[in-house]
């Protein structure tokens, strides 16, 4: 059989089955589509405005990589017109991330862009290390997905950057709209910007956006692949493989049944987004009136490997939470006075008799509640925003903190409480901790 | 897969009536045969309070159709339905609705005689209902708008054809086995639905568990009809005129298997399932969406039911918008599509730059879902250059 030529040219021969539609293309053909495709999705949203300063969340993975690349050659080639940065969150995990940052430092030279590392003990006291070796592998991906989102903000706000980019893809999308029933997350996972009003020292808001969103993970890798990109392929230490969750699976699964399948969900998610009550997207997110604010993601590891989140263990505690849940819908009215912190628990998941030939119900002993909106304010200890009067990072801080053994020698630590308060989020605990003795 | 039996639980007696040995544990009660079979009856007749008697107008009798595919779920419904209208006749001399019962063949490996054999066996059993046989080819002859024959001039069906002809070919035109499956399920509704109305039945029961419901969700979500998923999940008023509801939507699937064992051959022996578990297909040409969710929750029901239940709920949680009378709906599943969003293209994820994506597609105009599983028109595929 003599060889195919590309889809799109006719005259290479074809190398690349293109996984999101099985089209037969060159290597040449692939790039330029793959890098078209991601400028669609820039200029269709007007994601970015000429002057623009943009930080691109760089963990020296493929997503992140990739990323960097694409908008490198885009914005040279179509002139956007905007500056690119880099920066990266040091977790503190040695024999992953100092290897990680070590391509990000390469990225830098390569693409010619400015580069900060912002550490995690530098921000909040603790490396991931030293949280693992306090709590435990197990739930440790809980910490690092907080500390990480607050994190990008905070070295973005240092940077003087009101937009950072990450790369978040079509899979990552589709696995969140599969994985969780919860309704508030989802208008902010499906939508391509997400804001933070910050109420940081300056008074302006930091956007987040993910222009990967349509791109498929096997293309990134692919693209990444035959442009030889410099990339860092190992797994978090603390989040291997062999975790990975069973949403993650089915995504793949769903992809070798129908390849438009990933794309289709990331689809059926967005019309999902305005339907949930009390949502005012009639858009889906791509007209700038209506940005969902992102609020501090719980869980999970921030980008590719967010497998943390769906592993076992995560769904046998979900599962339990829902069973209590359950049992306190049953119960209704008696569970709900005596144990107020179960329904402080529910937040989002709040137990509905659903159906509207049931409501009719004459022993309603409860009016149907809207589902909760969030009220966003402002933590009081290190003034991020939070729907919570203290934000979620510096609860976890607290109990950290709290377990801290006092007596122990540690070097460094002077030291780094210097940088803490420059930031305040370490020393507006130490504060707290000392008003509350 | 039926719940734990725990023949080795023997010093605790059943949780509900304190007296009984447990046969099993449901959702970690153990419950002895009575107390389970009153657990599954009343989670169903539950659900059923606005078609009670004292809801019915003296003058008037409510009719509602059940569509039963002699799948446990379906059959279960049937069973219940009927100890139920059996009680309400007892009690009150009355009862609050009627029941129409609705089969609709599909045309697959199984003889025709066996069938036959059912249908006769299922009025034997449940006498007093209005039975009715339907094959799926019928909806080429039911479905009143030309919708559905816009449809087939893409797959090459002429006028004259016959019902049988015509679906043969919709069918063969299809490239995928997702796809397949996905159109005859979607005509299926569409011909009880159409059955519905021509009998004057005014509302659908459907036989869908918790379960069932959950992988519907993900498999509605996986073949991009989000937006249609409240008018396919909720009970209450869907957007054909009359009401859809699952009675069964609290009661997982496999608790319905325990409650089809516990009952005996009597109902047992009525049930045409496919083969219990789901074998993963070795080859993905053969493996539907719809088998991957259908795997993927009866694992997850095994040990996490609540995440299973969480799904139906949280979609239930999810408003349909208001239905205009002439809102464009799709030619196949007859769905709403909300300010004409029609076809594949023209959104974020359309990638084609606005190169060949055309505004207003041809004829069969079909929504983001059923556009994915019917294959474009045979003009001007093979050229895009």
């Amino acid at each position: 059989m003599p060889p195919s030529p590309c889809a799109l040219c006719h005259t290479n021969r074809a190398l690349i089955l293109r996984p999101k539609d099985h089209s037969k293309l060159c290597r040449q053909c692939f790039l330029t589509t793959f890098e078209t495709e991601i400028h669609h999705t820039i200029t269709s949203t007007s994601l970015f405005t000429r002057g623009e300063k943009i930080a691109i969340g760089a963990s020296g993975g493929k997503d992140s990589t990739v990323l960097a690349s694409v908008l490198k050659t885009l914005n040279e080639r179509y002139d956007y017109g905007v500056e690119l940065v880099l920066l990266s969150i040091d977790e503190g995990i040695k024999g992953y991330r100092d290897d990680s940052l070590e391509t990000v430092k390469r990225n830098a030279q390569q693409y010619g862009m400015e580069l900060t590392i912002l550490g995690y003990d530098e921000l909040y006291g603790w490396t991931m290390d030293q949280v693992v070796e306090q709590v435990g592998k197990k739930g440790n991906c809980t910490y690092c997905g907080v500390f990480r989102r607050q994190a990008l903000d905070r070295g973005a706000a240092r940077l003087g950057v009101r937009h950072v980019v990450t790369g978040h893809n079509a899979d990552d999308v589709a696995e969140t709209v599969v994985l969780r029933g919860d309704l508030p997350r989802l208008s902010r996972t499906t939508s391509i910007v997400t804001s933070t009003p910050s109420i940081l020292t300056t008074h302006t808001n930091i956007k987040r956006s993910k222009p990967l969103k349509y791109a498929y993970e096997k293309e990134i890798v692919l693209y990444a692949h035959h442009k030889q990109l410099d990339y860092f392929s190992t797994e978090c230490i603390y989040s291997p493989e062999a975790f990975r969750g069973s949403a993650r699976a089915l995504i793949k699964n769903l992809e070798r049944v129908r390849p438009s399948a990933i794309l289709d969900v990331v689809r059926s998610g967005e019309d999902m987004a305005k339907l949930v009550p009390g949502s005012d997207e009639g858009c889906g997110g791509t007209c700038s009136s209506s940005v969902p604010v992102a609020e501090e993601e719980e869980g999970g590891c921030g980008n590719a490997n967010a497998n943390g989140r769906t592993a076992g263990g995560e769904m046998a505690s979900i599962e339990q939470h829902l069973a209590q849940s359950e049992v306190a819908a049953e119960h209704n009215l008696e569970v709900e006075v005596t144990t107020s912190s179960v329904n402080g628990a529910q937040n989002g998941s709040v137990p509905f008799t659903s159906g509207k030939k049931g409501r009719k119900n004459k022993a309603q002993p409860v009016p149907l509640r809207k589902l909760p909106k969030q009220v966003m304010g402002q933590c009081k200890i290190c003034g991020y925003l939070s729907s919570q009067e203290v934000c979620k990072a510096c609860m976890l801080l607290d109990g950290l903190n709290k377990n801290r053994p006092r007596n122990t020698i540690e070097l460094g630590y002077e030291g780094q409480k210097k940088d803490q308060s420059i930031n305040g989020v370490a020393s507006g605990i130490e504060k707290l901790a000392v008003n509350g003795v | 897969m039926p719940s734990k039996h725990i023949p080795d639980m023997t010093d605790e007696p059943c949780r509900r009536c304190k007296e009984n040995l447990p046969v099993l544990v449901v959702r970690s009660e153990p419950l002895c045969r009575e107390c389970f079979l009153r657990y599954v009856q009343t989670k169903a007749i539950k659900r059923m309070e606005s078609f009670r008697v004292r809801n019915a107008a003296p003058d008037h009798q409510r009719k509602l159709l059940l569509a039963l595919s002699f799948g446990i779920s379906s059959l279960t419904l049937l069973h219940i339905l009927d100890g139920q209208l059996k009680n309400q006749k007892q009690r009150t001399g009355r009862t609050g609705f009627a029941l129409d019962v609705v089969f609709v063949d599909i045309p697959n490996a199984e003889t025709a005689a066996s069938k036959e054999e059912a249908f006769i066996k299922i009025q034997e059993t449940y006498p007093g209902f209005h039975y009715n046989s339907l094959d799926l080819h019928d909806i080429f002859e039911m479905a009143s708008e030309a919708s559905l024959s816009s449809l087939l001039c893409g797959a090459d069906i002429k006028e004259d054809n016959t019902p049988t002809e015509k679906l043969a070919s919709l069918v063969f035109s299809l490239t995928s086995a997702t796809a397949r499956a996905d159109v005859i399920t979607t005509l299926k509704t569409r011909l009880i639905v159409e059955h519905a109305k021509s009998t004057g039945c005014e509302g659908i029961l459907w036989g869908d568990s918790t379960t069932k419901l959950a992988e519907k969700t993900l498999s509605e979500t996986a073949k991009g009809r989000g937006f249609s998923l409240p008018w396919q999940v909720a009970d209450g008023d869907s957007p054909f005129g009359l009401t859809f509801n699952y009675p069964l939507r609290d009661i997982l699937k496999k608790e319905l298997v325990s409650y089809v064992d516990l009952i005996g051959p009597s109902l047992a022996s009525l049930v045409r399932d496919s083969p219990a578990a789901t074998q993963a297909s070795t080859s993905s040409k053969n493996t539907t969406i719809d088998d991957l969710m259908k795997q993927y929750f009866e694992s997850v029901e095994e040990n996490f039911p609540s995440i299973v239940s969480n799904v139906v709920r949280t979609t239930s949680k999810l408003e349909a918008p208001a239905v205009d009378s002439s809102a464009p709906r799709c030619h196949l599943c007859s769905m709403p599509v909300n300010d004409g969003r029609f076809g594949i293209h023209g959104w974020g994820g359309d990638q084609q730059d606005g190169v060949d994506a055309v505004a207003t597609p041809g004829p069969p105009k079909l929504c983001y879902g059923c556009t994915r599983s019917i294959p474009k028109p045979a003009t001007n595929t093979s050229n895009r250059s």
